[in-house]
């Protein structure tokens, strides 16, 4: 089984960027390997449709804007859960129209399991910076965990 | 007085948002659209190493990136006073080329041409590239998303990852191409160029032999008499990333041309209380308020935009649909807002047709692809972003760090035309305070058109274009609230 894990976000965004910085603290685990890859991406829709077509499963890490929960909170969401995602920009449809759309024209490699590890930011980051508020990086090493967590029975052993 | 608000409501709270005052008979006194302009990135560049803003800029819109990525680099280019190769220039222009090929794509058919192959009035849950190709086929479908990944290919080969494009340096590029590459690329362009001009005969099919369409287009609500602007060759023909910024007026006339060095004594900028971003105008004619015509300092950008400040297209086809678009629409200057989607198609396969030109360019595997830099000074670079021009200017330090940093992105510079196409779009479809959803949609057209990005630095927003419109009486008590997408 192969697993992509992606990181999504702004990396010169402040807490726009928390996927990013999960991804960063997933790459000096060691985790990746044959099966797993690790991989960063600061775009949405279709362009994040690309880079995990292929996988059999994909665990998107990203900061999540929600009406339930609190700011900082890490949550485990399947795509199916899935309508506000924050992959999405006005030029661009959201993943899960993106997935409906190829899946209309037969496309067969999307991964059959989508998670995303969500962390949830309620407020709104609007000034440049590479760094994260003080509550967001408190959830970094959640995510982390969650990520590990996710992929524990994915493709470690077997290759 | 009612205010309606049209507010997308986007992960980032407060973007983009569309406030319609209504007076006391319900209809449309006045209309803002507030972008949001995100904070602090003078300070942000600042003591940076000059190279390192091609990929930083880029990295500040997910949309364009490669768009800042080349206005950084010429930036630099003119900063440290260097001259690339002309291999460097045309590999550069190539990969501009399959940014425009991927983006026009996705617009048209994701964005803009729902409204028209499903129809205004459609129920948003169809109006999307869904119901585009539930339409008009699977098979076409098939294509759509093929030949978008052709763009973000050959951006890719060229550039490295295609969202993170690292190949631009001061004085030329990093990378050049090999003849496989050459091959591969070749073939990709030969099936874009098919593409963008069965995209052009869909367009004429569904919208151009359509009445009501056409009436739709030509519909006073969608009328803007503004100035024009956009990068030219040397012969005034269209060009996306170098030349000249050319402006014209109301009536396709030549009102000034500068490089972009000079941008400064053209272009001035209005502050507005209710916005963060600033409005941009052309200094000379002032600042009029929003208010179009010859008297008022206000320009569009953009594919209409560039067509209308020049004086044709430089590669064969795209020259012949350029003219037959100013025939159809009655000549120069197009005024209506809905043109940009046709005008797009256009400039789609004007860079199939580039791109192909380029390609077959025996320079273009040189392998003299930089020369070397000079003195770090100041230096502005202009390239046309697909949604409008956009200027990068940095002061250096004697070290090559940055000292200071300024940029005009396209988006501004469209935004004061874009308040006022989207307040006369609500004057004509809002009256006796009646407002539905596909009133909104009427709105939202007027501004979609523009490919507007809300924010020069957000490449997240929930999914679907999602809209919130409030409608507060003269009190400012809520009195209606119609969702879309949400």
């Amino acid at each position: 089984m192969k697993t992509i894990i992606i990181g999504v976000g702004n990396p010169i965004l402040g807490d726009d960027g928390v996927g990013i910085h999960v991804a960063n603290q997933l790459k000096q685990k060691n985790i990746a390997n044959f099966n797993i890859k690790i991989d960063e991406a600061a775009t949405g829709g279709m362009n994040l449709l690309d880079l995990i077509k292929g996988y059999d499963k994909a665990v998107i890490i990203d900061a999540v804007k929600s009406n339930n929960g609190e700011h900082g909170m890490v949550e485990r969401i399947s795509i199916d859960n899935f309508t506000t995602m924050h992959s999405y920009n006005p030029h661009d449809v959201s993943l899960t129209e993106a997935i409906e759309l190829s899946k209309k024209i037969g496309e067969k490699q999307i991964p059959k399991e989508i998670v995303v590890i969500g962390i949830i930011i309620k407020n709104s980051p609007c000034e440049f910076s590479e760094k994260l508020s003080d509550e967001i990086s408190k959830a970094v090493p959640k995510a982390v965990e969650m990520v590990l967590n996710e992929i524990k029975n994915d493709g470690r052993t077997s290759s | 007085m009612k205010i309606v608000t049209i507010d997308p409501i986007t992960r980032l709270e407060g973007h983009g948002k569309i406030s319609i005052f209504l007076n006391d008979q319900g209809n449309v006194e006045n209309a803002y659209l507030q972008i949001p302009e995100l904070r602090g990135f003078e300070r942000f560049a600042q003591g940076r190493r000059a190279e390192d803003m091609p990929q930083i800029t880029s990295r500040i819109c997910g949309v364009c990136p490669v768009a800042h990525h080349f206005a950084s680099t010429k930036a630099l280019d003119a900063a440290f006073n260097v001259d690339p190769p002309s291999a460097a220039k045309k590999l550069r222009e190539l990969m501009y080329m399959g940014y425009y090929i991927y983006d026009h794509t996705l617009h048209f058919y994701y964005l803009g041409g729902p409204d028209f192959v499903v129809g205004p009035d459609a129920p948003p849950a169809k109006r999307n590239v869904i119901g585009v190709i539930e339409k008009a086929g699977v098979e076409i479908g098939k294509e759509v998303i093929k030949h978008r990944a052709y763009g973000q290919k050959i951006t890719a080969i060229l550039g490295g990852k295609a969202t993170h494009p690292v190949c631009g340096l001061p004085g030329g590029v990093s990378k050049g191409l090999n003849k496989d590459e050459v091959k591969e690329i070749e073939k990709m362009v030969d099936s874009c160029i098919e593409f963008a001009k069965f995209s052009l005969k869909l367009f004429d099919d569904v919208v151009l032999q359509n009445k009501k369409y056409v009436d739709l287009i030509l519909s006073d609500p969608y009328q803007l008499t503004t100035y024009n602007m956009g990068l030219v060759d040397k012969d005034n023909k269209v060009n996306f990333y170098d030349g000249q910024i050319r402006v014209t007026d109301q009536k396709g006339k030549e009102y000034v041309k500068f490089d972009v060095r000079d941008y400064y004594k053209h272009i001035a900028e209005h502050v507005e209380e209710w916005s963060y971003i600033k409005f941009p105008y052309l200094k000379a004619i002032g600042w009029k308020g929003f208010k179009d015509g010859k008297d008022s300092g206000i320009y569009r950008v953009g594919p209409l935009g560039r067509l209308n400040a020049a004086e044709g297209m430089a590669t064969p086809l795209a020259d012949k649909e350029y003219k037959r678009f100013y025939e159809t629409l009655d000549g120069k200057s197009v005024d209506s807002t809905l043109a940009f989607h046709w005008a797009r198609l256009i400039e789609l396969l004007y860079a199939t047709e580039r791109a192909k030109e380029l390609i077959k360019d025996p320079e273009i595997t040189s392998q003299k692809i930089r020369n070397p830099v000079g003195e770090p000074g100041e230096g502005m670079g202009v390239t046309e972003a697909a949604r409008g021009t956009l200027i990068h200017h940095y002061k250096l330090t004697k070290d090559g760090l940055i000292d200071k940093a300024n940029l005009i992105v396209a988006t501004t510079n469209n935004a004061g035309a874009i308040n006022m196409s989207v307040r006369n779009a609500a004057k004509g479809v809002i009256s006796n305070g009646n407002v539905s959803n596909a009133t909104l949609n009427m709105v939202e057209m007027a501004f979609r058109a523009y490919d507007p990005c809300f924010a020069c630095a957000t490449h997240t927003l929930p999914g679907g274009m999602p809209l919130e419109v409030k409608i507060y009486d003269h009190n400012k008590n809520l009195y209606k609230t119609l969702k879309q997408n949400l």
